[in-house]
């Protein structure tokens, strides 16, 4: 055996395997309070990132001792402020004031950690921070930072390919993350042409003209409508409940399958009534289906994520809404042209055979995923 | 993605205050070996040296800073000054981040500009381990056998019988390479060791407990292999005897997989109070590599939550973005078990699904019924 092929084997065996899990990579801690008169900024660095930019270790016997701590202080601040820049929201530069120094405790043991005060030229709000400990010894060290406005808190995560963080623009809070799940709620509804032509198709019965004289007139059609969508909407909020919150769960591929094969069954019962003219327990019985479907947009979203509660009200809501909002568009234009004397003739059956067509497709399309 | 990070915020406690109470004598922290010698990085091959052994360090003490420290030597380098070794090593570390094409963009360039020689060898053998690690066994098997015609010999064996026994060929695989151990020992422990390493895989994937004495072979020629050690407490847990996982755990706590499995045993065991604290510090960790938002932590927090956090749906979020990159035996069964407990027969279906496609067994693989006792 050569040499070479010793330090090869030192190399090669379960390398991938161990490192892919090992304890822990550098990180600095940095905490920046953004809501006092004074903004407050407070380091934590591990001693042993720390000893790598200054002396600390200054008897180099490989320990940090409290007195060896102690007399680094000035060489440890030095390191920080001279790394970390704050500037206003104009681009001066503001001044770190040290506030506190000592040590503090991170999950891989022992920080040297210091607060300053953040001072600004003519009392400006700090605008924007910049990081530069560390990277050029150890490309793999971030800046874990978190921000506290007044409205909320934001964390992010300081990189050599990320130096710089804004402090000031989007700061998300607890009513933000809320409304980007409304707004994903919405957008996924609109684009999700499946539950669209869905929800098409079980309005349609709803908006067809017959003679006052058997049926209710609009009154007759606008409560048929409320009861069906108030179906779907009660079926769909509970599947999407029980799916999001981890309760029930049920393969992806099946969901969507049965998706499609509900738009067609949805469809042909327009003009064929095979399931009955109660038009709402069709849509109960498959809004429990699509609600899965939404479920499993959700998930994508928020994996691995905490707050899910949140994140779920808030798509519901959207979903609803973007639900409303494709009703008081689509409603009053069908009822309209329900009038025309070709729309139960020609336009429905074309709709249906088309939606048919459709749902089809995906069916055949989906069913090739299983 | 910034709402996504609001999101984890609720992870975050308030950092401890700082303290000034420490005294002038209480060690504080412990520098790691060589911390203080200054690299001499002005010759390729001994910079070559230097990042060799941070890397090995990295593996031996489960301490991903040396990957950093390797990095930070290799980035000013310029690229047109790039040996066959460095781009080697620039390859494994690309490949331990799961920078998987970069790493292989790496090996082919070394191999089609030295048609044999060490490098090449060194770059065949890192490719051969990098895919069968991802489960791309027709290019592992492709490497291997390159390695059988230039090289035949124990290394080549070896390279081919990981890849048989992945392929539906384990029991062959497994007397085959056992007799050529038998015949021609080889004098580096490191490669008799990594040899008894994948004859204990061999045997626990037929289920067979010689696994525990290659295993342990391997833990007396090499106690760092931290890898082989995980695979024994496995088995240990498997096999109902927490108490032996617990020893073999034992002064692993700063190493996430082996403290996982200490948590395991010691619940198993009966010392619900030891286990409590070390699942407080493991999840003060996976905070943190949450906030960082690393991806290399997903095999062991998959495990975290199904095991010790038993919240087996966010478990099976992990495991399968962990399997996309990794398809070891390990990373396997952890998304069999978890895609079980949360009740998801469609991820269990195309996990059985790709095993048939590549003809892979492993008894490991067969999961008690639902409910029965953990792991």
């Amino acid at each position: 055996m050569t040499r070479p092929l010793a330090l090869l084997l030192a190399l090669c065996c379960g390398l991938l395997a161990t490192t892919a899990a090992a304890h822990k990579a550098s990180d600095a801690f940095l905490y920046l309070d953004n809501r006092g008169a004074t903004a407050t900024l407070r380091v934590d660095v591990a001693l042993r990132d720390i000893a790598l930019l200054t002396s600390l270790d200054s008897n180099r016997d490989g320990q940090v001792t409290g007195a060896e701590l102690r007399s680094a202080r000035s060489a440890i601040i030095a390191a920080v402020t001279d790394t970390v820049r704050i500037e206003d929201v104009r681009g001066s530069s503001c001044t770190l004031r040290g506030a506190s120094w000592g040590l503090s405790r991170h999950s891989d043991g022992a920080y040297a950690a210091g607060r300053w005060h953040i001072q600004c030229p003519q009392g400006e709000s700090p605008g924007r921070l910049t990081y530069n400990l560390l990277f050029d010894r150890d490309p793999l060290h971030r800046g874990l930072i978190q921000v506290i406005h007044q409205d909320g808190e934001q964390l992010a995560v300081l990189s050599p390919d990320q130096r710089h963080l804004a402090l000031t623009g989007a700061r998300p809070s607890a009513i933000g993350v809320f409304a980007s799940f409304v707004q994903q709620g919405v957008i996924h509804l609109l684009l999700g042409l499946d539950h669209l032509l869905f929800l098409l198709v079980l309005i349609l019965p709803a908006t067809f003209r017959q003679r006052p004289a058997r049926e209710g007139g609009l009154r007759a059609r606008l409560s048929g409508l409320v009861w069906v969508v108030t179906a779907f909407t009660v079926a769909h909020s509970i599947t999407l409940a029980l799916a999001a919150l981890d309760i029930v769960r049920l393969p992806v591929a099946w969901v969507e399958l049965v998706i499609a094969f509900s738009i067609a069954v949805a469809a042909i019962n327009t003009v064929w009534p095979f399931l009955g003219k109660k038009t709402w327990k069709l849509a109960f019985g498959f809004g429990l289906v699509h609600g899965f479907g939404f479920a499993s947009v959700l998930a994508e979203l928020t994996s691995g994520l905490s707050g899910k509660t949140l994140a779920l009200a808030g798509f519901n809501l959207g979903v609803e809404l973007g639900q409303l909002a494709v009703l008081l568009v689509t409603f009053p234009l069908l009822y309209l042209l329900a009038g025309h004397r070709l729309y139960r003739r020609a336009a429905v059956p074309m709709v249906v055979l088309g939606v048919c067509g459709m749902s089809v497709f995906w069916m055949l399309e989906r069913a090739g995923a299983l | 993605m910034l709402w996504l990070m609001a999101l984890a915020t609720g992870l975050q406690a308030a950092p401890a205050p700082i303290a000034n109470d420490f005294s002038d004598t209480e060690v504080l922290a412990l520098l790691p070996a060589g911390f203080h010698d200054t690299p001499d990085t002005g010759n390729p091959d001994r910079l070559a040296d230097r990042i060799q052994g941070h890397i090995t360090r990295a593996r031996t003490a489960g301490d991903p800073r040396h990957l950093g420290y390797a990095m930070a030597l290799l980035e000013p380098w310029p690229d047109t000054a790039m040996t066959d070794r460095l781009r080697v090593l620039r390859a494994t570390l690309n490949q331990s981040l799961h920078r998987f094409d970069q790493a292989r963009a790496d090996l082919d360039t070394v191999r089609s500009r030295s048609a044999g020689g060490q490098p090449y060898l060194q770059a065949t053998l890192t490719l051969a381990n990098m895919e069968l690690v991802r489960g791309r066994y027709g290019a592992a098997r492709d490497a291997c056998n390159d390695l059988a015609t230039r090289y035949p010999g124990l290394l080549a064996q070896h390279c081919l019988a990981r890849v048989d026994a992945r392929t539906g060929k384990a029991a062959t695989a497994y007397q085959r390479l056992a007799s050529a151990l038998l015949q021609r020992p080889p004098e580096d422990p490191r490669l008799r060791a990594w040899v008894e390493g994948t004859l204990g895989d061999m045997a626990a994937q037929q289920g067979l407990v010689t696994a525990v004495t290659h295993w342990q072979t391997v833990l007396q020629l090499t106690p760092d292999d931290l890898y082989v050690r995980a695979q024994l407490a496995d088995w240990q847990l498997a096999a109902g005897q927490p108490a032996a996982a617990v020893a073999l755990t034992n002064g692993y706590d700063s190493v996430d997989p082996l403290a996982i499995r200490r948590v395991i045993a010691l619940q198993a065991g009966g010392q619900p109070d030891a286990a409590r604290s070390l699942t407080r510090r493991l999840r003060e960790r996976f905070d943190e590599a949450l906030w960082r938002g690393s991806d290399l932590h997903r095999r062991d927090y998959a495990r975290f939550l199904l095991d010790i956090d038993n919240r087996p749906g966010d478990a099976l979020n992990y495991a399968v973005a962990n399997w996309r990159d990794q398809r070891e035996a390990a990373d396997t069964r952890l998304l069999l078990r978890a895609a079980q407990r949360a009740g998801d027969e469609e991820s269990i279906r195309q996990v059985r699904q790709w095993l048939a496609s590549v003809n892979q067994t492993d008894r490991r693989f067969d999961l008690p019924p639902s409910g029965a006792p953990l792991p």
